[in-house]
């Protein structure tokens, strides 16, 4: 059964164009110009995801009320913020309100599938029972390829896709430094030097809040990251 | 020249202030003058009235004999030892009479007590004759005949004079007399009973060369008689006398000018002034000048012939205003005509010391110059003193705008800002240039973010438009204009993301958390990262201490170190080598970057750290000057500075952080 997707976003020109690549890719996909008629078509039936604009209209912080009141519907909905607003501030705000992920509208529409697609693939993993083969074990970490989800002494650690991602490609070759472009890929996002940096600091504040001694991942200043295994 | 001078200038104006005083003086002691010259001549012709009562008294012009040839009998108030001598005389030398001798001038003076006339005559004589050169005094009461008393003497010494009448040649013992030699002359010295003589007196000197020749005969008057001799009439003086007050002098005269009564003195000053002669000599700059004082004294000769004098004669009142430079000394005299008709009998002189006009202006005098140094200090000193507190104001505020716009702490209060003067004025409208600079910096800060923010939107369209298009089906020619679309789309997304660099940064240094880390490591590591990034730039890392425990972001800092060699790389050559160095200081680091390469141009060495100010002239659109931007954004956030300067053939930029960041 083909996915539903709700685009929440007042610049009609990016949602048709969105509209016209999802549908391409199979999904159905309603747009939604602001909030109150987002909310007021959701009432019957939610969709399989939401992609949400921050600034709707007038309604500047529209995107966060509508994120909020969504995750109050339902906690294992997918909700993707796509906005023009690049602050660490803002993208910290979306992701503490449960969004899934914040991508700003610099991504490709390539990149912007491959994540959607990633996010549904996680949530019918979920609904499976676990498989063995997708495990990979370094030490303390475990990381679940097909849920994508990731587990430190075996307490999970709540990452967003990209900080799966990121996380993934460095301990998957425990040793070697993968320099920004290679994270960068490994994340599907085009990401400058500080968000990478700002993503890191995030994973590490994570795994520190399970564990205050972690210090697997390590600067290798000038070059990029790498994963220490014991 | 600065404020302090000008108003030290403005404050010479108080000099006027002892001027107008001066004038003040001036025109005081005009006045007072003036009013006690009033006052003297009202009395002067008080007097001349009184007088008229006794007018028989006065001595009756004759115009049968000429005014010079008479002779004035001084008053003597002691009495002359008969010597020859004229020095015990109660006289000044000046009061002896001068005619005309053969051999050279004879000087003789007429005096008298009460009982008896005494005579002095010096005569120049070349050749003395005994027995034959003689001194005759003659005399004569007209109508009666004349008289002659002659003095020669066989020697020097006391002489026997002989008194010729209508009777012939008689020796007069009542007469004492005396001769002296002198060199070139000889002197007689007589006393004679005033009996003896009458109203009348001339002196003849009869000289001789030889006891053979007959002896030339010089008068002292013009004509074959004597004319009638002046001398003090008591009557008058008595009569004058009620009238004279302290420090006051009386003179009567006939018509001629003769001096027939006196009374009174001029008190001498009180010189307790003299001992400042500063003042002294201001006072006679300032004070209008007078004649002579010696001018007012009574004339030796007995015969008053100053200019006030014959004007009175001439039957006008009139005063005269003396003043002795030497000692300060002023007298005011007035006269006035005693008349009985049309005739005039003679003159009322009186003239009074100005002792109390002049210590009066002395006085004020003094304390005006006191006063007036004083005032010219005070405000000279409150003038300097005001002046300097301005320019300390005014230099305090240019300062501080200064120092606000090269510290770009454009929002500190500035000094005198609630002052309610113009210098407050100023400063507040200081502070206001300031604040809207301060606003328009922060708007272009913001300018970059805010552009990109608000770009990535329609970039967004135009890119997952473009994306869709790729889906469609496409001919060639436009597979290579979406392609070329796509590129350009690209350039532009990279372009927004390198302008919302800044905020970024900014972001992260307020919610950087420091950390502990090797700078010398970091800085090693990196310079190795760079040989790779930069195959054709030679790096090198020079460092001069073992270890360098640093506070802060290394990751923030290897942005700034990326845009400071990423600025060298583009600025050098093929082949050059970039140096970064690490050497550590109290309490700082010093990181430098150097490249050879042409020099920073001056114009911008003041603004090259600025949001949007590039080096590269254009030629290259990637750089929108935000890079150095960016460094210094970090270097401050870290507490520190970032500064660069033309080196010996390059350029090298100097980065100093402290050791350990400050607690924000």
């Amino acid at each position: 059964m083909a996915k539903r997707i709700a685009i929440v976003e007042d610049e009609a020109a990016i949602r048709d164009n969105y509209t016209a690549a999802f549908r391409r890719e199979g999904y159905l996909v309603d747009g939604y110009e602001a909030r109150q008629p987002a909310l007021d078509a959701f009432e019957g039936r939610l969709p399989d995801l939401v992609v949400i604009d921050i600034n709707l209209k007038d309604d500047v912080e529209g995107g966060f009320e509508l994120c909020r009141e969504l995750r109050a519907r339902s906690t294992d909905l997918p909700i993707i913020f796509l906005t023009a607003r690049d602050s660490e501030f803002d993208a910290v705000s979306g992701l503490r309100l449960g969004a899934d992920d914040y991508l700003t509208k610099d991504i490709s529409l390539p990149h912007l599938m491959a994540r959607i697609a990633a996010l549904f693939r996680r949530l019918d993993a979920m609904q499976q029972p676990q498989g063995k083969e997708a495990r990979l074990t370094r030490g303390d970490l475990a990381i679940d390829t097909e849920r994508m989800t990731i587990h430190w002494q075996d307490q999970a650690v709540g990452l967003t896709l990209t900080e799966f991602w990121l996380v993934h490609a460095l301990a998957r070759y425990p040793g070697h430094v993968k320099n920004r472009q290679q994270l960068m890929d490994a994340a599907q996002a085009v990401l400058d030097d500080n968000t990478i940096t700002s993503h890191i600091k995030r994973i590490r504040r994570k795994f520190h809040a399970i564990d205050a001694g972690f210090d697997s991942i390590e600067t290798v200043y000038g070059m990029g990251y790498r994963w220490l295994s014991d | 020249m600065n404020l302090r001078r000008q108003l030290l200038l403005v404050s010479l104006l108080t000099l006027m202030l002892p001027w107008a005083g001066c004038e003040f003086i001036r025109e005081t002691e005009i006045a007072l003058r003036n009013g006690q010259q009033e006052i003297l001549a009202g009395m002067a012709r008080a007097v001349a009235s009184s007088l008229r009562q006794h007018r028989e008294e006065f001595p009756r012009r004759d115009s049968a004999f000429s005014v010079d040839g008479q002779v004035y009998i001084h008053k003597l108030t002691s009495r002359p030892e008969i010597d020859g001598y004229f020095d015990d005389w109660p006289l000044a030398s000046d009061s002896l009479r001068s005619m005309r001798g053969t051999d050279g001038p004879v000087h003789f003076a007429v005096g008298s007590d009460e009982q008896a006339v005494y005579l002095y005559v010096s005569v120049s004589d070349r050749n003395v004759v005994y027995g034959k050169d003689e001194v005759v005094l003659v005399s004569s009461s007209p109508p009666e005949r004349q008289e002659a008393i002659a003095f020669k003497a066989e020697a020097p010494g006391r002489i026997l004079s002989t008194k010729q009448t209508q009777y012939g040649f008689a020796p007069e013992p009542t007469i004492s007399a005396w001769w002296q030699d002198v060199p070139g002359g000889y002197h007689v010295e007589a006393r004679i009973p005033l009996s003896q003589l009458g109203t009348n007196l001339g002196i003849s000197v009869i000289n001789t060369d030889s006891p053979e020749a007959a002896g030339t005969r010089s008068n002292s008057y013009i004509g074959r008689f004597p004319g009638p001799a002046r001398q003090e009439i008591s009557a008058l003086m008595r009569a004058a006398a009620n009238h004279v007050q302290a420090d006051m002098r009386l003179i009567i005269t006939d018509a001629d000018g003769w001096r027939i009564g006196r009374s009174g003195q001029l008190g001498s000053r009180d010189d307790g002034t003299q001992s400042s002669r500063l003042i002294r000599r201001i006072y006679d700059l300032l004070l209008e000048e007078g004649d002579e004082a010696t001018l007012a004294e009574p004339d030796p000769l007995g015969r008053e012939r100053q200019p006030y004098v014959s004007t009175a004669l001439e039957g006008g009142e009139s005063g005269a205003w003396f003043r002795s430079s030497d000692t300060g000394k002023a007298v005011i005299a007035v006269t006035a005509p005693v008349t009985v008709g049309t005739e005039t009998l003679g003159a009322v002189i009186l003239q009074q010391g100005t002792d109390a006009i002049l210590s009066l202006t002395n006085e004020g005098l003094s304390r005006l110059i006191y006063l007036t140094l004083v005032t010219t200090l005070v405000v000279a000193g409150t003038l300097l003193g005001y002046a300097t507190w301005l320019s300390r104001r005014i230099r305090a505020l240019s300062i501080a705008a200064e120092e606000a716009l090269e510290g770009e702490d454009l929002s500190t209060a500035l000094p005198s800002a609630l002052a309610n003067d113009e210098v407050g004025d100023l400063s507040r409208s200081f502070s206001w240039v300031l604040q809207q600079l301060g606003e328009y910096n922060a708007y272009l800060r913001s300018l970059a973010s805010k552009l990109s923010h608000e770009l990535r939107t329609p970039l967004a369209i135009v890119t997952s438009s473009l994306e869709n298009l790729e889906h469609e089906p496409l001919n060639e020619a436009s597979l290579g204009y979406t392609a070329r679309a796509r590129e350009g789309a690209d350039r532009l997304r990279q372009i927004l993301s390198a302008m919302s660099e800044a905020s970024r940064v900014e972001e992260l240094m307020r919610n950087a958390e420091p950390e502990r880390f090797d700078l010398r490591a970091v800085l090693d590591s990196i310079t190795q990262a760079y040989g790779d990034a930069y195959a054709g730039r030679v790096f090198e890392f020079n460092c001069d201490v073992d270890a360098a425990a640093a506070e802060g972001s290394p990751e923030l800092l290897i942005q700034m170190l990326d845009k400071l060699v990423d600025n060298a790389v583009d600025f050098s050559d093929d082949g050059d080598t970039i140096s970064i160095s690490l050497s550590g200081t109290d309490g700082n680091f010093e990181i430098t970057v150097s490249n050879p390469g042409p020099p920073l141009p001056e114009r911008m060495r003041s603004q090259m750290f600025d949001s949007m100010v590039s080096m590269r002239g254009g030629k290259d659109s990637k750089h929108l000057g935000l890079g150095l931007y960016v460094a210094r954004l970090i270097a401050e956030g870290h507490g520190g500075r970032i500064s660069a300067d033309n080196t010996d053939g390059g350029v090298c930029f100097t980065v100093s952080v402290p050791r350990s960041m400050p607690s924000q």
